[in-house]
């Protein structure tokens, strides 16, 4: 459906239809619903440890409070709510269950250790502080390289180590190639951890139904069908009798596609009360406990000719699983994402890689926008640099002589990810050419120093995956991701149109993108589209929105149930009209005779018939109704591109980096909405400056976290968003619907390498190597002087 | 931990209330759960990511730090407020124009920072824009359609103040 090309309204920017509430602060958030009467509010008792024995919970004094209709531990919930583990079939997994509300031992701060039910969240904060936890603290490991050092403390003793997953390739005579190499370069790679810092925490209320068996839970999540299925599976209930909705979701990233402790525990709470249960997630415990992300070692050897040509490519990752495998993905997530996606834009053919995920006690990690790719890229872009370094070539150079070239598409990469489409050469020229690259190189000084500070440029080349389908999620041994995406595209009998889509928008605009598409394919007016999505009992079956593929697999599915119910409007309209259906086109709101638009019926006419509110037939065979439900399932990957630019001036005094400029390229196949697209670019390259220079989570050697509230965890402000020149390149794929790549992460892959190259190339004449992220001002000072030091010792 | 409840005075968005809460309650908390004005938002609680920012006695503040009841008497702005049931205020024109918000949960604080922001500074260059958007965060715009925003709004007013 690719050679699509009549398009009307996608590719246009139609400004938003969900800015009309949420301008005027009538959205509802969680916690802005109606408060359902008996509504119980939440509070959780915290661990203050790392690793420690619960020896005794006294809750009789929180239980005494007034306002405080129960305390639960652990042990109270044993019965009907036992812990729960994702569903991995991937070889080298091994996996552990987690507690909804720790039992006996608690494994990272921050876990659950008991629930306080209260008439009021103010009631409920005042019982936290009168439960009595009496604790053996327990040596803790942090670390990757803690949980891996022998007789390390051992996070979850079935185990033995803490290995929770370890996975190998190599390609056939790996070592050959490899040793065929004129040059050999080797360097490790790391990256702080990180998380979402939605601006709107988590939270969920559930709510049973007053009339039937039913339970609703209303939760602030990307996955709304994954969370029911897994809840209503771990709880014993009937599929059907689980209805889950998100309300408006202030902002997602990956944080809030995960099955949380919390949202299993109020469907089960209210089950047994009977009555509407509701929690809100403050920020301390946003940054306590929802998945962190990142903090990946990535040690990677090339073998390299003397023209910079890679000729193979060794790969070691380790990433930092914290104390349980996050639901539904489990730590593989990030560990596989970075390895099959570290050859990126490049032409690698002999590639080795292991990967290892390391349980410590420390809060879960799991999803979060570019997922593995900033690491992958950290490290291969790094390596560009370092090549051209070493061999007197231009980075930039480097890049151009290892890059898939436009002739090679489609292109199957080295682990069998197929690129059907894209622009990687002509981006990398592209955003050269707008920063100005050759005159800058020619400008720049060798010891880097303009006015007191030293500039430099750094590049990353990136490929973006994006709308994975069933098998991409299968061949890393995700059993539960469904892949698809589906939608119910309906004329209603007043032949206006209603979209049921599978998704669960968390601010990408889908209200006003799937309209579009729906208006677009249909030929009604945009304005005459409602879309309805979030919501289990409303839509079909899907995976949700997540790793860029709202448009790619909703959009996809939207524009295949719009063909399919124009289909059906062309076969009653070509019955009522007595002319071939293949003669009628679809277009301002009616059927017409492609050859004399004159002659055709409105939407509304053939509704009519269609829903039996005329005295008309309908053809032979036809059904009531005019719908049609699509279920899409895309391929594999699909592979989206661009090219981040970016000069810097470091301060060696102070250690700051301020960006001077900064181009982006991005292709991200057929545009729908031009405006939202930027959106999405801008907001990931800022979360990725903020990745490069500024956020990190904090633990100690013994797992106590440092800076659980947004002082100390500091994310980007307007201060720290640069201009952004952006370059766009439309390259659509050839596999996916009408074209469609993803979006949403590629700003942020891009930004990270990119960034950390700039600092790199300015600080080159010192001896600096940046090797890890982030660059905090305080860590550029270090660096300077470590570097100071060493060349004074060695002169 | 005294129950004791005190008496509130406060004019909302021109409407005068008067509720009994206790001493402690927050403003954030009474906008929100006593009026029912949820378009506040709190994102954090400890004052920093500015979502609740609402303006008292035309001043903005962050509502999660501040008692209800040491406020008796005073008069609020909140988002709801800011048009009513009328047409946009050209803040808000100028935020869907520029497509300065995404999942819409920091826009309530922006819009307030941004109008309290222009009426001193009607002509701010981009620098004094970024400056005063530090009072707030956002996750999802990278801020860059707010700055244009902002820089829209101030021409949307300043055209206003001329033609008025
Ligand atoms: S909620 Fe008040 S500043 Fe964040
Ligand atoms: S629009 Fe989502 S936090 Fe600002």
């Amino acid at each position: 459906m690719r050679e699509i090309e009549d398009f009307t309204l996608i590719g246009k920017t139609i400004l938003r239809r969900e800015d009309s509430y949420l301008l005027r602060g009538k959205a509802q958030f969680l916690d802005d619903l109606p408060e359902p009467r008996g509504l119980i509010h939440l509070a959780f008792v915290l661990s203050p440890h790392a690793s420690a024995e619960i020896l005794a919970i006294d809750t009789a004094a929180a239980r005494a409070l007034p306002g405080v209709i129960d305390v639960l531990t652990g042990e109270d919930l044993a019965a009907d709510v036992p812990p729960y583990a994702p569903v991995i079939e991937l070889a080298g997994y091994r996996g552990v269950a987690r507690p909804v509300v720790a039992r006996g031992r608690v494994r990272h701060v921050g876990e659950y250790v008991a629930v306080i039910l209260a008439e009021s969240p103010y009631a409920a904060q005042d019982a936290l502080d009168l439960v009595g936890v009496e604790y053996e603290p327990l040596p803790a490991v942090a670390t990757i390289a803690d949980g891996l050092a022998p007789g390390a403390p051992v996070v979850h003793e079935a185990l033995g180590d803490n290995v929770i997953f370890r996975t190998r390739f190599a390609t056939e005579g790996f070592e050959a190639r490899f040793a065929a190499g004129e040059v050999v370069l080797e360097e490790e790679f790391s990256l702080g951890r990180v998380t979402g810092v939605m601006i709107e925490p988590r939270g969920c209320m559930a709510w049973p139904d007053p009339i039937a068996t039913g339970i609703t839970l209303w939760t602030s999540t990307q996955i709304p069908h994954i969370v029911r299925t897994a809840i209503a599976e771990h709880l014993g209930m009937a599929e059907a009798n689980l209805r889950v909705v998100t309300p408006a979701v202030g902002g997602g990233f990956g944080t809030k596609c995960h099955l949380y402790p919390d949202e299993i525990l109020v469907v089960a709470l209210a089950r047994r009360y009977g009555r509407a249960v509701k929690w809100v997630q403050d920020r301390r415990e946003d940054l306590l406990t929802n998945v962190h992300a990142r903090e990946h070692v990535l040690r990677l050897r090339v073998a390299v000719g003397r023209d910079g040509v890679i000729a193979a490519a060794d790969l070691d990752v380790r990433t930092n699983c914290g104390a349980y495998p996050n639901h539904p993905f489990s730590p593989t997530l990030e560990a596989t994402a970075a390895v099959r996606m570290m050859p990126g834009p490049y032409r690698i053919r002999a590639y080795r890689y292991e990967a290892a995920s390391v349980l410590t006690h420390t809060a879960p990690t799991g999803a979060y926008r570019g997922t593995g790719q900033p690491s992958a890229f950290l490290a291969i872009e790094g390596m560009m640099d370092r090549i051209g370094r070493r061999l007197g070539l231009d980075p930039a150079e480097v890049r151009r002589r290892n890059v898939v070239r436009p002739e090679d598409f489609p292109y199957v990469n080295v682990v069998g990810v197929r690129y059907d489409t894209g622009s990687y050469l002509p981006s990398l020229e592209r955003g050269l050419e707008m920063i100005g690259y050759d005159a800058f190189r020619r400008a720049q000084p060798a010891d880097r120093l303009v006015d007191g500070r030293y500039r430099g440029i750094g590049i990353c080349n990136y490929t973006e995956v994006s709308g994975t389908g069933a098998p991409g999620w299968r061949v890393r041994g995700f059993a539960r991701m469904p892949g698809f995406d589906s939608s119910r595209v309906v004329v209603e009998p007043d032949g206006r149109v209603a979209v049921y889509v599978s998704q669960a928008d968390a601010g990408q605009g889908h209200f006003t993108t799937f309209a579009q598409i729906a208006a677009d394919r249909l030929g009604v007016a945009w304005e005459d589209v409602t879309v309805i999505e979030g919501d289990t009992a409303k839509t079909p079956y899907g995976t949700g929105t997540f790793a860029s593929r709202g448009s790619v697999v909703g959009g996809g599915s939207v524009i295949r149930g719009s063909a399919k119910v124009g289909e059906k409007i062309r076969r009653i309209a070509g019955y009522m009209l007595g002319c071939e259906p293949s003669r009628l086109a679809l277009g301002g709101g009616r059927v017409f005779d492609r050859d004399d638009p004159g002659r055709g019926l409105t939407l509304r006419e053939v509704a009519e018939t269609a829903y039996s509110m005329n005295n008309l037939p309908l053809p032979q065979g036809e059904e009531h109704g005019l719908e049609a439900t699509d279920y899409y399932d895309p391929p594999m990957v699909t592979m989206a591109n661009g090219t981040h630019v970016v000069e810097v001036a470091v301060d060696p005094d102070d250690g700051r980096v301020e960006i001077l400029r900064y181009a982006v390229v991005h292709d991200c196949g057929r545009v729908i909405n031009p405006k939202i697209v930027a959106g999405q670019v801008h907001g990931a390259t800022v979360q990725g400056i903020g990745e490069a220079l500024m956020e990190e989570i904090v633990y100690d050697g013994g797992g106590q976290h440092l800076n659980a509230s947004l002082l100390d965890y500091l994310i980007p402000t307007a201060m720290d968003a640069p201009d952004l020149a952006l370059g766009h390149i439309e390259t659509p794929s050839i596999d996916t619907v009408a074209g469609i790549k993803g979006a949403a992460e590629g700003g942020l892959t891009g930004a990270v390498p990119a960034i950390a190259n700039a600092v790199g190339d300015a600080l080159a004449g010192l001896g600096v190597s940046i090797t890890r992220v982030p660059l905090r001002p305080s860590t550029i000072v270090g660096l300077i002087a470590a570097a100071r030091a060493a060349r004074a010792g060695a002169a | 931990m005294s129950r004791a409840r005190v008496t509130v005075r406060l004019t909302v968005n021109g409407r005068a209330y008067v509720r009994e809460v206790e001493p402690r309650y927050l403003l954030a908390d009474f906008l929100r759960h006593e009026l029912g004005l949820t378009g506040t938002h709190i994102g954090c609680e400890h004052g920093v990511c500015g979502a609740c920012t609402v303006l008292i006695d035309g001043k903005t503040g962050r509502s999660c730090l501040q008692f209800a009841a040491a406020l008796d008497g005073a008069s609020i702005t909140t988002v709801e407020g800011i048009a009513g049931e009328g047409p946009l205020h050209p803040v808000q024109e100028a935020f869907h124009e520029a497509h300065a918000l995404q999942c819409g949960y920091c826009t309530p604080g922006f819009l307030m920072t941004t109008i309290e922001f222009l009426a001193a500074n009607p002509d701010p260059t981009r620098d004094q824009i970024r400056q005063a958007l530090t009072n707030n965060m956002c996750r999802c715009t990278g801020y860059l359609n707010i700055i244009e925003a902002v820089e829209d709004a101030a021409r949307r007013l300043r055209a206003q103040e001329g033609g008025a």
